[in-house]
């Protein structure tokens, strides 16, 4: 069921952030579009809003801490925003599936690779725990973890930071997503690692033909991976282009900031 | 790991030692005639007290009277009660089995009730987890004494035909037995269930705090689910941990509701041998019940390790 | 996390009313009890209607507008003897508790300030005492020494200052590495004056929050002995001991018996919310 135009649309997005003290205005009226197999970047320091944006999107927002004022958004020809929370759980995982920064701490450390993997595996697809488990073995070959089956049964502890976010990656593809949001997924790592991530998921985006929301604080990041990228800053998007002119010709101060922190050697490569 | 558990055991062995020596310098200590107060009377002939003594070994160096009374006691002979005039062992360990059995339903009762109020006030917030708080807030001011009492009154006020004292041997009626012990079991639970609760309470506030939980809910998997694998598996850890620690202080507290409900376990045992002084039961007791604590401690440290182990984020 | 970063990235904008927090009302709540407390118990032979041993034929009597919470099995005024026990019992649990903080200062300064050997033969000779259940080591304890007032303050002190040790200990060990320490023995302070202006003010907080609950545990102990009937001798009425005597006749009078449990349970709350109500508001963490 999949609607004419972009593949994800929205419109005015407005959030909050209640803390103990006050209520922030995390996200003021953003509106963008990301396209069937597009890969879009976010890039912003932290606490500018794109992490919040990203949850407002899979509305998991935490009760009480943060909440989505209004604007519309659009999924696949169906209004997020007006979902039930059932609804939204059909679609969690399933359509929209999200990596998230930290791989230490993403993980269940009571339950193995495999109880994990396979339990959303098998509750959206009902495939039975046979099936489920070849299609974890093969998915962990997928991201690139040696001995994939040996190592299905272990917890989490007995694998590195680097090997966890693939354990990630591969969870997260394991429904095939129409949309996969990566919310700063290799800013945990060590610089080696990230690069192999990086090209993880372009690699896994290419070969499904899904799109990919690639949100970081690094322009370095986003080179090479996305075709369109969108700077925010202070709860808004203050300039969004393709990769190419937003890197040739900045308008913004804040991306210009932004460009000046990458190191000179990789952005020289991009920018002509 | 098997280097901390051997460390853990031999840590474990020189505390034993030091309490051993604790128990057995405290009743050499007693103000007074050692021998006056195993012979029970202050007019007692000269000879007779020199037998005594003689025969208690008090004549010998205080750290070989130790040694010899230690010797003894790993050998099960915890001595020989100064009123029955009967090895304490056999009785002790008869009282231990009842203790025993008390403790453990005080246990299962306040883990029960301290897991489903702490689980409840956590998840649903709100009036419920504010009369959790209220709850359990005033509860850990009352003492399980004051509970076993107040039990008794109401029970003597409005139910006078039931019985409410007294004790049912397991084999002779397995379920008049547990109903024997029913009420003083609730009595040691309830203050103990109040710690339970606000321990789960926090860990699973803390555990839905973890990046993981979010993980689960952007995978889909529906709250129960969530609820059983990612919250109640992680914060029950710590919890169970924290309730054998416990152990300690539902075995003083069944000092004081034994007492109160009849029940002729261990802390009954004690109560009834200050009264008559009878230090080598009291010594015995004493012994046996920190041995127990340290023992248990011991085990929950090694089995904390093996799962911390796994849980090592 | 994510809303501390975003805090600051926006500025606080949101207006802060002056307001009563939580912690400040459970101190106020808490100093309030305390004091209502310490003034009847201070004032007690002034306030106490009848003299607390003056026995009476009228035994066993329920709530009259002459005895407000009856008398007991011997005719002795149950609010009297309340008021006047309450001195006991205080006065125990709080000397106790008052040697158990400085024998834990002296010791968890030592012992966490100059580390190495000391710490741990410090730390291992209470972890020795703490292998007791407290009860029970004070049952032992007083058993062997004899119920008299100062034998229970002693053997309280004893029981309790392991845990005020370790509570001082803690803070000790983390602040001595923070950087003024460091700075103010590079100028030459000498290591008393180090630890009496440097180190223990900023673990003033936790022992505050640990004495008072440790109060709260205490009056637990305290009116547990006495219940066992090993509290300080008669006459001298205390909490403990008259609700132990008071079970016999208890469903003849019940108020001997909840006048007495709700003393020791309105004394030992006093002690937890004060001690939650410091804990908020000195902003410790748990202890």
């Amino acid at each position: 069921m999949i609607g004419t135009g972009p593949l994800l649309s929205v419109r005015s997005l407005t959030a909050s952030v209640t803390t103990r003290r006050e209520v922030i205005q995390a996200v003021r009226g953003i509106s963008f579009d990301i396209g069937v197999d597009e890969a879009v970047g976010f890039v912003g320091e932290s606490g500018c809003g794109k992490s919040v944006t990203a949850k407002a999107l899979m509305r998991l927002t935490p009760e009480g801490t943060s909440v989505v004022l209004g604007g519309e958004v659009n999924f696949m020809g169906q209004d997020i925003l007006a979902k039930s929370e059932i609804e939204m759980r059909a679609l969690r995982g399933r359509r929209i599936a999200m990596v998230f920064q930290d791989p230490m701490t993403s993980l269940n450390p009571v339950l193995s690779i495999a109880a994990q993997m396979t339990d959303m595996l098998r509750h959206h697809t009902g495939l039975s725990g046979k099936a489920a488990r070849e299609r974890c073995i093969d998915l962990l070959a997928q991201v690139g973890i040696p001995d994939a089956a040996r190592r299905l049964d272990d917890y989490p502890h007995q694998f590195s930071g680097g090997m966890r976010q693939r354990v990630m990656i591969a969870m997260a593809i394991s429904c095939e997503p129409d949309l996969l949001i990566a919310d700063e997924p290799t800013t945990a790592l060590d610089v080696t690692v990230q690069a192999q991530i990086l090209r993880l998921l372009l690699r896994l985006k290419e070969e499904r033909g899904m799109a990919l929301m690639l949100i970081t604080h690094d322009f370095g990041v986003v080179a090479g991976m996305v075709d369109r990228v969108n700077v925010m800053y202070r709860g808004e998007i203050v300039e969004a282009g393709t990769i190419e002119s937003v890197f040739a010709s900045p308008q913004h101060a804040y991306t210009r900031a932004l460009l000046d922190a990458v190191p000179r050697l990789q952005s020289a490569g991009q920018v002509r | 790991m098997t280097r901390f558990v051997l460390g853990r055991l031999a840590w474990m062995l020189a505390i034993l030692l030091a309490v051993s020596f604790i128990a057995f310098a405290m009743m050499r200590a007693l103000p007074g005639d050692f021998a006056i107060a195993a012979a029970g009377s202050q007019s007692v002939a000269p000879e007779v007290l020199a037998a005594i003594r003689q025969d208690l070994g008090l004549d010998r160096p205080l750290l070989a009277q130790y040694w010899g009374w230690l010797g003894h006691a790993l050998l099960g002979d915890l001595g020989t009660s100064f009123v029955t005039r009967q090895p304490v062992r056999a009785e002790l360990f008869d009282r231990l089995a009842v203790t025993f059995q008390l403790t453990l339903l005080a246990a299962i009762i306040s883990m029960v009730m301290g897991v489903a109020t702490g689980l409840a006030a956590a998840r649903m917030r709100g009036a419920i987890d504010w009369i959790v708080r209220l709850y359990n807030g005033v509860m850990l001011a009352v003492p399980n004494y004051v509970v076993a009492t107040l039990i008794v009154l109401l029970f003597g006020l409005y139910f006078p035909q039931i019985s409410i004292f007294g004790y049912t041997p397991f084999l002779e009626d397995p379920l008049a037995n547990i109903g024997s012990l029913l009420l003083p079991a609730l009595a040691l639970a309830l203050a103990v269930s109040v710690t339970i609760s606000e321990n789960t309470r926090a860990a699973v506030l803390e555990v839905a705090n973890q990046d993981f939980v979010m993980v689960a809910r952007a995978k889909g998997l529906p709250p129960g689910r969530i609820l059983r694998d990612y919250l109640v598996r992680n914060a029950l850890t710590p919890v169970i941990t924290a309730t054998g620690l416990k152990i300690a202080a539902l075995l003083g507290g069944s000092i004081l509701v034994e007492t109160i409900f009849a029940i002729p376990g261990m802390g009954q045992y004690l109560f009834d041998s200050i009264n008559s002084r009878d230090y080598p039961v009291i010594q015995a007791i004493v012994l046996t019940a920190a041995a127990i604590v340290v023992v248990v401690n011991t085990m929950i440290d090694i089995a904390y390790a093996r799962v911390d182990a796994r849980v090592q984020l | 996390m994510q809303e501390e970063v975003q805090k600051q990235a926006f500025g606080s904008r949101a207006v802060k009313a002056p307001r009563i927090t939580q912690g400040g009302l459970l101190l106020g709540i808490g100093l309030a009890m305390l004091a209502a407390m310490l003034i009847v118990t201070i004032f007690a032979p002034f306030i106490a209607p009848f003299d607390p041993s003056a026995t009476s034929p009228d035994s066993l009597a329920g709530a009259s507008a002459r005895h407000w919470l009856g008398t007991d099995s011997i005719g002795r005024d149950v609010l009297s003897r309340l008021i006047v026990g309450g001195r006991t019992t205080l006065l125990i649990t709080i000397t106790a508790v008052l040697i158990a903080l400085v024998g834990g200062l002296v010791l968890g300064l030592l012992s966490g300030y100059l580390g190495g050997l000391v710490d741990d033969v410090i730390m291992r000779v209470l972890d020795v005492v703490f292998a007791f259940p407290v009860l029970l080591l004070a049952i032992a304890v007083v058993a062997a020494l004899g119920p008299t007032v100062p034998n229970l303050i002693l053997t309280i002190a004893i029981v309790y200052t392991p845990a005020m040790a370790r509570v001082v200990r803690a803070p000790v060990l983390s602040v001595k590495q923070w950087d003024h320490v460091e700075a103010a023995r590079s100028i030459g302070m000498s290591e008393f004056r180090l630890v009496l202006h440097h180190i223990l003010p900023l673990v003033v907080s936790p022992i505050l929050v640990a004495t008072s609950l440790t109060l709260s545990q205490t009056i637990f102990t305290v009116t547990a002995l006495s219940f066992l009937g090993l509290g300080p001798p008669p006459p001298d009425p205390n909490w403990g001991g008259m609700l132990s005597e008071a079970r016999q006749f208890m469903e003849l009078a019940p108020l001997t018996v909840i006048g007495p449990a709700a003393a020791i349970v309105f004394a030992t709350l006093t002690f937890i919310v004060l001690a939650n109500g410091l804990r908020d508001v000195l902003d410790v963490g748990s202890v």
